[in-house]
């Protein structure tokens, strides 16, 4: 049974800006791209960046120590020197409050 | 086995060598891929070895790039611990020291650089004196960093400076001496040396520079620098941190074309077209600068060893990123774009002189040389972008921090941008 967490009011998400928050302990990144929002892990898998500090890219966000693309939606490697996945959560929207499933 | 019959052999285990043969597999590549190395260790990168590595908090799994696990899963057999000696390129062949030999139907030469010796001193060896290019160095002064003791930092460059700050963040004291009057001279302009130069002696380092050392030798209980000033400086440890020089031994011994570093086109290719050449010990053209250019940075390792890759299995990719590269010490992160020290004019945007901003670096004729950022990664990133498409802001809105940086209005292209 997944564990949902609130995280954050839906419109503090906004497109193109991501947004760090802590979501039982854990560190997330929450990314909006059109109507979703999604969650990854917000430590690099790469160096110790916080992706909630890097760029958005189209459908990827780019870490802002090391120019690596991580995929927003799945969190997949998608350029170097990122080679492992980033944590990727799943999300949802309870009224008007994201919720993550840690 | 394999599909191909073909052998791609890469000399050189660190950050470029393994980008190269982990680029080789994620293109499809299917004949066999042997990476030769010198160290003992699996590839890994080097940038920790002098922040979080040399302090203890990043171990060596953590900087490794290219696992035991990832190898066999990749199936790139890495030749640890051993060391070509020659290239035969008639019979395509190449011979370690060890005795082993392969053939090659694609070479690639990713040998690096060594640290470089002070004059006068290069056959010196003591506990107390180190360098630091590998794992073993920096576990070897990580373990003379103890709180309390003291270093003597010669040379006022990056490796310098990134050791100096870790080694006051470990308790040490730290004096540093430069030869140069000014610190980075070599490719930093005065703002930026001055910038570094009150950082440190903030955070307690006592810096002396358009000093030089003319004498070095371990004490019973120490080091002792004699200087040209004729004074005698002590130090419980000491660091040579002089920059590198290329490994380019063996490219000249099989006669390719060696002018700083290892001749390389737009796709890493050397003058023989099955022989590629990345990271510090190539030198490629570069459009942004006009010029050929052998950099010293991670980010080059690992993306001209990407295009070398895929030139190799017939892809045209080219490699011509502007130059970028970073440097983290104390709270401090830089990052470096283009050629900062070819400017002749500067424009601030923020105060990166007081540890927040970033410096746009102008040519004579208008065009960008290069920027220095001050903990303001995203003012670099939005010029990494302009100067890549031939753009540069306009200047007076750059300079106005009231205009965000998505809505900074650009200058247009200015026609020979980049070819100056």
């Amino acid at each position: 049974m997944p564990q949902w967490h609130d995280a954050t009011a839906a419109v503090d998400v906004t497109e193109g800006e991501p947004l760090g928050c802590l979501v039982d302990g854990v560190p997330v990144a929450l990314f909006r791209l059109g109507d979703t929002v999604f969650a990854l892990h917000n430590v690099c898998s790469h160096g110790q960046a916080r992706l909630s500090e890097g760029f958005v890219e189209a459908d990827c966000v780019e870490c802002p120590l090391h120019q690596g693309l991580v995929d927003i939606r799945t969190g997949e490697p998608r350029s170097a020197p990122i080679t492992d996945p980033v944590r990727s959560y799943q999300t949802r929207l309870v009224g008007d409050r994201v919720e993550v499933s840690l | 086995m394999y599909a191909s019959s073909e052998t791609f052999v890469v000399i050189g285990g660190g950050q470029a060598g393994a980008w190269i043969a982990r680029t080789l597999r994620a293109e499809g590549f299917d004949g066999r891929v042997v990476l030769i190395g010198e160290e003992p260790h699996w590839p890994y990168e080097r940038p920790p070895l002098s922040k979080a590595f040399l302090q203890g908090v990043a171990d060596a799994e953590s900087v490794t790039l290219l696992g035991a696990a990832q190898a066999e899963a990749a199936r790139i057999e890495c030749w640890r611990g051993t060391r070509v000696v020659s290239i035969d390129r008639a019979e395509r062949h190449v011979a370690c020291v060890d005795g082993r030999e392969i053939g090659y139907d694609k070479l690639f030469l990713a040998t690096g650089g060594r640290v470089r010796t002070l004059p006068g001193l290069e056959g010196l060896r003591s506990a107390r004196i180190h360098t630091l290019r590998t794992q073993a160095d920096a576990l070897r002064l990580r373990a003379a960093l103890t709180a309390g003791s003291s270093l003597l930092v010669l040379g006022g460059g990056w490796i310098g400076l990134e050791v100096a700050a870790t080694a006051r963040g470990m308790g040490c004291a730290v004096t540093m001496l430069e030869a140069a009057p000014r610190l980075c001279a070599r490719t930093m302009p005065g703002v930026v040396s001055d910038y570094l130069l009150r950082l440190h002696q903030s955070q307690g380092v006592t810096v002396l520079t358009g000093i030089g050392v003319t004498g070095l030798s371990e004490e019973e209980s120490g080091v002792a620098a004699t200087v040209d000033t004729g004074e005698l400086l002590r130090a419980d440890h000491a660091l040579i941190g002089i920059g590198i020089v290329p490994n380019t031994s063996l490219a000249v011994a099989c006669g390719l074309p060696v002018a700083n570093g290892i001749v390389a086109d737009v796709q890493s290719r050397t003058s023989d077209p099955d022989i590629f050449a990345a990271g510090d010990v190539a030198s490629h053209p570069s459009g942004f600068a006009g010029v050929a250019l052998r950099l010293e940075s991670w980010a080059n390792a690992q993306s001209q060893a990407i295009v070398a890759a895929k030139a190799a299995l017939g892809r045209a990719d080219r490699y011509d990123d502007i130059p970028w590269f970073w440097s983290d010490q104390y709270t401090a992160n830089l990052q470096m774009l283009g050629l900062p020290d070819r400017g002749s004019e500067i424009v601030a945007r923020g105060a990166p002189e007081k540890g927040s901003g970033c410096w746009l670096m102008l040519r004579e004729d208008g065009t960008a040389a290069g920027a220095v950022a001050v903990n303001a990664p995203r003012e670099l990133r939005t010029l990494r972008k302009m100067f890549a498409d031939g753009r540069l802001p306009v200047l007076s809105a750059w300079a106005d921090t009231t205009i965000p940086l998505q809505r900074l209005p650009t200058a247009p292209p200015v026609v020979g941008a980049g070819l100056a």
